[in-house]
C-alpha cells in the first residue's frame, strides 16, 4: 500500500510515494517531476502517478490514498475563464456586486481598471431582482419571497444558457427560509445546474462579501467539479481505486465530492502546502516556530507557523483576484520577487528588482533564451554562487556570459557601478523586499522572529535563507529535505479539515449578558455539521476533532479577531474566559487594548477535522565524524554578500550524512536547489534529514558597534 | 551626505512598511465606521523640520496634510515637546484639514534627541458641533464644535484626565470619539517605535539622507512630466449650486493652470467670495493639497506607471497654489470651514478639463466631482444616548481616453470604503431599502460612456435628525471631445408608508432636518460625461450596455445611432444608415 501526493506548479508537477514497505534499494520514499500540462493538468498528474509508481516498483493499484494540490480553480480567476453565472437578489439590490465597497484601486490614477465592473463574475444582465424582505435584527420577514417571479427569472436564465445559478438575499444569514426556497425552484427547474444559496456558501454577516464569494464559487465551480471528476475518472480508467483527496486553501484535505461543491475552499490549495510541508520539516527538528518562504520564479509565497499551529486569515483579507472570498486560508502573504524578478534603472533614476518578471519564458538571460534583461538568477550566476553545469543537476544549460552582460548592461553601468557591485545590489534589494514582507507578516502581527526558524524552500529558496534570516533577526535557518517539492510533501503531512461559519452577534461582557441560547444553539449546529461531513468520509466519531472558534470584537468595532472557545456550552461562568482571551490577542494584534469596552462575538466557526498519519522521511545514516569531506565535490571562488570573494567548496547534500558540519563559506549542492552557507555560519546535517545554518557563536563578549 | 542607490531602496521599502503598519492599526482597531470602513484616515512619519518621512495611502485627502497640522501644533504649544507626549489638533486655521479630521502626534526621541514625529488623522463622527456629525449652514468656526489646538492627552507620560474627562462631555458620542483616540494614539506610539528602531538599524544621517532623496526623487518624476506639456495658461471654469443658506446663488469656480518649464501653477482667482456658511476650503490643509492630489493622478497615475512613486512631500514641490485670501478657497477666521469636500473635487474636475487640450491621452471627462456626505443620528429609545453615522456616498467618473468611466465608485479625491449594509441594520435603527445603479437618467454616451451613479435610499426607523452636504444638482459633468453631458445629483425626502404622496425633492446641501419615523432619504450621484464620438462606439458594445441595462433601446438610437430589434439583435443595415445620417448632421452643425 501507498499513498501519493501530486502537486501541481507553473512549470513541473511534482510528486511525493509514501510506501508501506521496503521498495527497490530498501527505500520507503520516493520522489519526481514530470512537466505540467497546462491545458488539462490531470493529464500531467496521471502521467506522473505512473511514472512514480514505476520509480517505486509498485502497483498503482496498490496505491490507497492520492493527495492533490491543484491550482485549477485559482487558474480559472487568473485566466478569467469562469463560468456564465445567474444571480437571483433581492429587489433594489441589484448592483451589490457591481458596487462593491466603492472603494477604488488606486488612490492617484485616472486611468485604473475596476475589476468587479471590467470582469464581473456575473454580469449585470444576470443579476434578476427578486421580490422579498427579511428584516434585521430578528430575521423577521417583512416581504414574503415571490416565487413566480422565482420561475420566470430560473427560467430566463435556463433560456440564456446560464451554466451556474447563486441565490443571494440580504439578511440571509438571520433567516435562510427565503434562500432555500428559492433554491428549490432553482433546483427543479434547472436541475443540471451548479445551484448554491449564499447562507450555505458563506453563512456571514456583510452582504458584498457573501455574495462575492457565492458568485466566486459559482463562477469557478462547474469547471473546477468537471476537472476534478475526470481525474478521478481517468485514475478508474488506470484501474486505480485509491481515495482521491484536495488539498483546501485551509490546510486541510477534503474529498473530491466537498470541494466540487465549495471549490471556492481549494482557491490556495497550491501555496497551501507548501506551509504544510514547512510545518511538517519543522517537527522533523523538533522546532514548532517556524517562518516558511517559499521562492519559484516570480513570486515567493511567506507563512507563519507559531507553536506547531498553522495561522488563518483575517477573513477581511481574504481576496483573489481583487474578488473578497470568504473561505478559510492559510495567512500567507504572496510578494512579486523571486528569481525571475527583473533588476532595472527606472527614468527616475531608481534601482528597481521586480515585480515585472521574466517568467519562464525568456526567462533570466542566463537561460540563452533571449532574455536580455538581469534577473535574481542572473546576479547569483555572476555572484559564483549557481555553476552552470550544475543547474537543475545538471539538466539544464546556463550560459554565464549572458547573464554577465546584462548585469552590465542593464544595472552595473547606469548606476556607474562595478559588476559585482551591481549583482549584489540585486541580490540585497530582493532580499530587502522579501524580508519586509517577512516582518508584515510576523513582528507586524505580534510575533517575535528571534523565536523562530527561518524555513527557505522552492528551488531558489535556499540561496536566500541565511540572508533573510539575519534580515528578519530570526533564531536559525532550517532547509527541508527536499527544498524543490516540499509543497508536495506537505500534501502527505495533513488533515482532513472541514470549516462552518455563522454569524450569531452576542455580546460576552457587560451589563446585558446572559443569554448564549442562540450563540450554543449555534455551535452545536455547526458541529452536527462537521461531524456529519467527516462521517461521510468514514471517519469514525472517536477519531474526530472539533476546534472552536469564536470571531470577537470590540462592540463597535468592524474588524474580528479569531479568540479559542472553551469546552463546553458558553455560560455565564465560562464568558470572562473569552473576553480574557480576546483582550490578549487583541494586544498581540494591535498593541493596544480596551479593557472597560464591551466584548460582542460576530461569528461561531467550529472547525472538524481527523488526523491522518504523516510522512515519515527516512533517517540519514550517520556520519563516522563531522568532517564533510567525502561529500566534497569541488572548490571554486564564490562573492558572498559582504562583498567577500571567496574560494568556497561545493558538497553533494545526497552524500552528506547525520552528523556531518560544514562551516561556512560552502555552497551545498542537490538536484534542484542550492544551500548558499555563508562565511560565519556553519550548516549541521541532522539526523532527521534537515540542515540547521546558524551564526557561529562568538567567541567573546560582542563589543557594540 | 549621499546615499547609495541600493540603501536608499532598502530604507525606502521600510518606511512604506511603516506606514503602512500604522494605518493597518489604525482601521482595524477603530470604532466609527467612517474610520474603520470608510479609512477616512492617514498616518506617517515625520522629520523634525516637519518633512514627511512616509505616509500610507489610505485617503487621498489626508495624504500631504499633516505637516500643517504639525507646523500649526508648533506655532500653538504651550509647553515644550517631551518623550510620552501625545498631542491632539485640530483647529483649521491653523493646518488642520478641517475640524472632524483629528490629528494624534506623539514626538519620537533617539538617544535623548528628538528626530522628528509619528501622527495620524482620522475623520471623528462627532466633535459636539451645531448639528450631529456634519454641519453645513452654521455661524462661524465656532459652531463646527471642539477646537483642539496643540492639547496634550498624555505629557511625558501622564494621561491627562481632565483632557480625557472634557473630550467625554463633549461630543454626542464620547465613548467612541475615545476608543477612536485610542486607536490613533496605538498607532501612533507603533509609529514612534518603528522609528526608533529605523535609526538603530541604519543611522540617523542615512535615514534622514534616503528621506531627502525619496523625496527629490518623487519631485523629479513630477517635474519630468510638467515639463512635457506646453508653457502656457489653461482655464477652465465652473460654478457651485449654493453655499447651503442663500439658494439659488450659485458660486464660481476659476481654474488656471499656469505651466512654465517644470513647474504649475494653480491660481483660483476669480472664484467666489468666501461664504456665511460652512462650506468653504481651509487653504493649508485642504486646498493645497487638492491641487497636490490633481497633479499626482494626472501626470504619476498609479495604474499606467511602471514603477511605484513613493507619497511624500516631493510630489508638492513643484506645484505653487494661489488663492486671494477671503475667497472661498481661503477663507478668514472665523469663517466656518468644515465642509470643504465638494469644492476641492470640482477643483480638481477643472484642473484636468483645463489641461484636456494638451493632454488629450491622460484628461478625461467631467466626473461626478461632489461629495455626498450624510450624518444620521437619533435618540437611543432606552437609554436616551444618541447614535450619530455619518456616510459617504459614491459618484462616478467621466469617460477616459481608453475606457468607460467606472460607475457607483469615490471619486477623485475620495477614496473610501461603504459601510455594509447588514451591520448597519444590525446596531442602528435604520435600515437600507435601496442601493443600486440609478435608471431614472440617460446620460453620458461617448466613445467611452460615462459612470452612472447610485441610488439609495436610507430609512430611519425611529425618526432623528440629517445633515447632508452635497453638489451638482444644477450643474451637469461635462462630455469630452465629443461625448454627451452626464447627469445632475437629485435628492429626495420621502416617507416609507406613501412614498408616492411624500416624495419632496432637496437641495443638495440640507441642515439638521427633522426625521419622522420611516422618512427615507433617497440620494441620487451625479453620472459621469462620455469621452469622444458615441457614433464611434462599436455597435456590438452598445449592444452589450443595452443587455445589461446600462443604456435604453431608445437611448441606444438616439445617442449612438445604433438600432436594435425586438430579437434583441442588432440591425446592421438600419445602424449604419441612421449613424451617416447622424454624422452628417452634426457636419452640418
Amino acid at each position: 500500500m501507498a499513498s501519493i501526493g501530486v502537486d501541481v506548479g507553473g512549470t513541473f508537477t511534482d510528486l511525493v510515494l509514501e510506501r508501506d514497505d521496503d521498495g527497490p534499494g530498501g527505500r520507503r520514499v520516493f520522489v519526481h517531476k514530470v512537466p505540467s500540462t497546462p491545458a488539462d493538468q490531470s493529464v500531467g498528474v496521471v502521467d506522473g502517478i505512473l511514472a512514480i509508481c514505476r520509480i517505486a516498483g509498485l502497483d498503482p493499484k496498490a496505491v490507497r490514498r492520492v493527495v492533490h494540490g491543484t491550482t485549477v480553480a485559482t487558474n480559472i480567476t487568473i485566466e478569467k475563464n469562469g463560468a456564465e453565472v445567474g444571480m437571483l437578489t433581492t429587489k433594489g439590490f441589484r448592483d451589490l456586486l457591481h458596487i462593491a465597497r466603492h472603494k477604488r484601486p488606486h488612490n492617484f490614477s485616472l486611468h485604473f481598471d475596476v475589476p468587479w465592473q471590467s470582469d464581473p463574475l456575473v454580469k449585470r444582465r444576470n443579476r434578476m431582482p427578486i421580490t422579498e424582505r427579511i428584516m434585521p435584527p430578528d430575521g423577521r420577514v417583512e416581504t414574503p419571497i415571490d416565487l413566480d417571479e422565482v420561475r420566470a427569472a430560473v427560467r430566463e436564465m435556463k433560456a440564456r444558457g446560464v451554466e451556474a445559478v447563486i441565490v443571494c438575499f440580504l439578511f440571509s444569514f438571520l433567516n435562510d427560509a427565503h434562500e432555500k426556497a428559492a433554491l428549490a425552484i432553482v433546483r427543479e427547474e434547472m436541475p443540471e445546474a451548479f445551484a448554491s444559496a449564499s447562507s450555505e456558501v458563506a453563512n456571514v454577516i456583510r452582504e458584498f462579501e457573501r455574495f462575492s464569494t457565492t458568485a466566486m464559487n459559482a463562477y469557478v465551480g462547474p469547471r473546477t467539479a468537471r476537472y476534478l471528476r475526470n481525474l478521478e475518472k481517468r485514475l478508474r480508467d488506470e484501474g486505480m481505486d485509491a481515495e482521491l483527496r484536495i488539498m483546501q486553501s485551509n490546510g486541510g484535505i477534503g474529498t473530491v465530492a466537498t470541494c466540487s461543491e465549495r471549490p471556492v475552499t481549494i482557491l490556495m490549495s497550491g501555496p497551501a502546502g507548501g506551509v504544510i510541508g514547512g510545518r511538517w520539516a519543522g517537527a522533523m527538528s523538533g522546532v514548532g516556530d517556524v517562518i516558511t518562504i517559499d521562492i519559484g520564479g516570480t513570486s515567493a509565497d511567506i507563512g507563519v507557523i507559531a507553536d506547531g499551529a498553522i495561522r488563518i486569515m483575517n477573513p477581511r483579507d481574504t481576496v483573489v483576484g481583487q474578488h473578497p472570498v470568504l473561505a478559510p486560508m492559510l495567512d500567507l502573504d504572496t510578494i512579486g520577487a523571486g528569481g525571475g524578478s527583473i533588476a532595472f534603472r527606472d527614468e527616475g533614476g531608481a534601482f528597481r528588482v521586480g515585480p515585472r518578471s521574466a517568467g519562464a519564458m525568456p526567462g533570466p538571460a542566463c537561460y540563452g533564451n533571449g532574455g536580455s534583461e538581469p534577473t535574481v538568477t542572473d546576479a547569483h550566476v555572476v555572484l559564483g554562487r549557481l555553476d552552470p553545469e550544475r543547474f537543475l543537476g545538471g539538466d539544464m544549460a546556463i550560459d554565464p556570459a549572458l547573464a554577465e552582460k546584462a548585469v552590465r548592461e542593464k544595472v552595473a553601468e547606469p548606476f556607474g557601478m562595478t559588476l559585482e557591485e551591481a549583482a549584489l545590489g540585486i541580490v540585497t534589494i530582493v532580499n530587502a523586499n522579501m524580508a519586509l514582507a517577512i516582518r508584515s507578516n510576523s513582528v507586524a502581527r505580534g510575533f517575535d522572529p528571534r523565536r523562530f526558524s527561518l524555513m527557505p524552500f522552492g528551488g531558489a529558496g535556499p540561496l536566500h535563507g541565511v540572508a533573510l534570516a539575519e534580515a528578519v533577526a530570526a533564531r536559525d535557518v532550517i532547509v527541508p529535505p527536499a527544498p524543490g517539492i516540499t509543497a508536495a510533501m506537505g500534501l502527505l503531512a495533513t488533515k482532513l479539515a472541514y470549516e462552518f461559519t455563522r454569524s450569531t452577534p452576542t455580546l460576552v461582557s457587560g451589563p446585558a449578558l446572559g443569554d448564549f441560547a442562540a450563540a450554543n444553539a449555534t455551535l452545536a449546529d455547526l458541529t452536527a455539521l462537521a461531524t456529519e461531513r467527516l462521517a461521510a468520509d468514514g471517519v469514525a466519531p472517536e477519531a474526530m476533532l472539533f476546534e472552536r472558534v469564536a470571531e470577537c470584537r470590540y462592540q463597535g468595532q468592524g474588524f474580528e479577531l479569531r479568540t479559542p472557545l472553551p469546552e463546553g456550552p458558553i455560560t455565564a461562568d465560562n464568558a470572562a474566559a473569552i473576553v480574557a482571551s480576546f483582550h490578549a490577542v487583541h494586544e498581540r494584534d494591535y498593541g493596544y487594548r480596551f479593557d472597560d469596552t464591551q466584548v460582542e462575538i460576530v461569528t461561531l466557526r467550529v472547525i472538524g477535522s481527523a488526523e491522518v498519519p504523516p510522512l515519515t522521511w527516512p533517517e540519514l545514516a550517520d556520519a563516522a565524524s563531522p568532517d564533510p569531506t567525502e561529500a566534497l565535490l569541488y572548490v571554486r571562488p564564490t562573492t558572498f554578500d559582504d562583498r567577500q570573494r571567496l574560494d568556497t567548496p561545493r558538497y553533494d547534500r545526497d552524500r552528506l550524512k547525520a552528523g556531518h558540519v560544514v562551516p561556512g563559506p560552502a555552497i551545498i549542492l542537490q538536484h534542484n536547489s542550492t544551500t548558499l552557507v555563508p562565511p560565519g555560519f556553519t550548516a549541521r546535517i541532522e539526523k532527521a534529514g534537515n540542515i540547521r545554518i546558524a551564526r557561529n557563536q562568538q567567541p567573546s563578549a560582542e563589543v557594540a558597534s | 551626505m549621499s546615499i547609495d542607490p541600493v540603501t536608499l531602496q532598502v530604507i525606502g521599502g521600510a518606511l512604506h512598511t511603516i506606514a503602512r503598519e500604522m494605518a493597518y492599526v489604525l482601521y482595524r482597531m477603530s470604532f466609527s465606521s467612517i474610520i474603520r470602513e470608510s479609512e477616512d484616515l492617514g498616518a506617517g512619519l515625520f522629520d523634525r523640520s516637519f518633512a514627511t518621512l512616509c505616509e500610507s495611502d489610505n485617503t487621498p485627502l489626508h495624504i500631504g496634510s499633516i505637516p500643517g497640522y504639525l507646523r500649526g501644533i508648533e506655532a500653538s504649544m504651550t509647553t515644550p515637546w517631551r518623550e510620552g507626549d501625545v498631542v491632539i489638533h485640530n483647529h483649521p486655521y491653523f493646518g488642520a484639514s478641517h475640524s472632524p479630521d483629528i490629528a494624534v502626534v506623539v514626538p519620537v526621541f533617539y538617544e535623548g534627541r528628538h528626530i522628528g514625529f509619528a501622527g495620524n488623522t482620522a475623520h471623528h463622527v462627532d466633535i459636539g458641533s451645531a448639528t450631529p456629525g456634519l454641519i453645513v449652514d452654521i455661524q462661524d468656526i465656532f459652531g463646527e464644535g471642539m477646537l483642539l489646538k496643540a492639547v496634550k492627552l498624555y505629557e511625558g507620560g501622564v494621561r491627562n484626565e481632565t483632557v480625557w474627562n472634557y473630550l467625554a462631555n463633549n461630543s454626542r458620542v464620547g465613548r467612541q470619539l475615545q476608543d477612536d483616540l485610542g486607536a490613533q494614539i496605538a498607532s501612533a506610539q507603533l509609529g514612534a517605535r518603528r522609528f526608533q528602531e529605523l535609526y538603530a538599524t541604519y543611522g540617523a544621517e542615512t535615514v534622514e539622507a534616503a528621506s531627502a532623496e525619496l523625496m527629490a526623487y518623487t519631485e523629479r518624476m513630477l517635474r519630468k512630466r510638467i515639463a512635457e506639456i506646453p508653457d502656457g495658461d489653461y482655464v477652465a471654469e465652473s460654478w457651485l449650486d449654493d453655499d447651503g443658506r442663500n439658494r439659488g446663488v450659485r458660486l464660481p469656480i476659476k481654474v488656471c493652470v499656469r505651466i512654465r518649464g517644470d513647474e504649475a501653477e494653480v491660481d483660483l482667482t476669480g472664484s467666489s467670495p468666501q461664504v456665511p456658511t460652512a462650506f468653504n476650503v481651509p487653504f493649508e490643509g485642504s486646498t493645497k493639497v487638492a491641487c497636490y492630489v490633481a497633479f499626482r493622478s494626472l501626470l504619476l497615475d498609479t495604474f499606467t506607471a511602471s514603477v511605484p512613486i513613493p507619497a511624500n512631500e516631493g510630489s508638492f514641490r513643484p506645484i505653487r497654489v494661489t488663492a486671494p485670501k477671503g475667497t472661498i478657497f481661503n477663507p478668514i477666521f472665523p469663517t466656518a470651514a468644515s465642509a470643504r469636500f465638494s469644492q476641492c473635487n470640482r477643483m480638481i474636475d477643472c484642473i484636468i478639463r483645463a489641461l484636456s487640450p494638451v493632454l488629450p491621452d491622460a484628461a478625461i471627462a467631467g466626473s461626478s466631482a461632489s461629495l455626498s456626505f450624510v450624518a444620521y443620528s437619533g435618540l437611543r429609545k432606552t437609554s436616551n444616548d444618541y447614535w450619530v453615522f455619518i456616510e459617504v456616498n459614491e459618484g462616478a467618473y467621466g469617460g477616459r481616453p481608453r475606457s468607460d468611466g467606472p460607475d457607483s465608485i469615490d471619486n477623485l479625491m475620495a477614496n473610501t470604503r461603504n459601510n455594509p449594509i447588514e451591520d448597519l441594520g444590525m446596531h442602528l435603527p435604520m435600515i437600507c431599502d435601496r442601493y443600486e445603479l440609478r435608471d431614472d437618467v440617460e446620460c453620458g454616451a461617448g466613445r467611452f460612456r460615462g459612470g452612472i451613479g447610485v441610488v439609495k435610499h436610507q430609512r430611519l426607523l425611529e425618526g432623528g435628525w440629517l445633515t447632508h452636504e452635497a453638489e451638482r444638482h444644477t450643474d451637469k459633468p461635462w462630455g469630452l471631445f465629443g461625448g454627451h453631458d452626464g447627469a445632475e445629483g437629485r435628492v429626495d425626502i420621502f416617507n416609507h408608508a406613501d412614498p408616492a404622496g411624500t416624495t419632496e425633492p432637496q437641495h443638495a446641501k440640507i441642515s439638521g432636518v427633522v426625521m419622522k419615523p420611516g422618512d427615507t432619504m433617497a440620494f441620487y450621484s451625479p453620472c459621469g460625461g462620455g469621452f469622444g464620438d458615441p457614433l464611434e462606439r462599436p455597435a456590438a458594445t452598445v449592444l452589450d450596455d443595452v443587455l445589461d441595462g446600462f443604456c435604453t433601446m431608445g437611448y441606444a438610437r438616439s445617442a449612438y445611432g445604433v438600432v436594435i430589434d425586438d430579437a434583441m439583435r442588432i440591425d446592421h443595415e438600419a445602424t449604419l444608415a441612421l449613424r451617416a445620417e447622424m454624422a452628417a448632421r452634426a457636419a452640418a452643425r
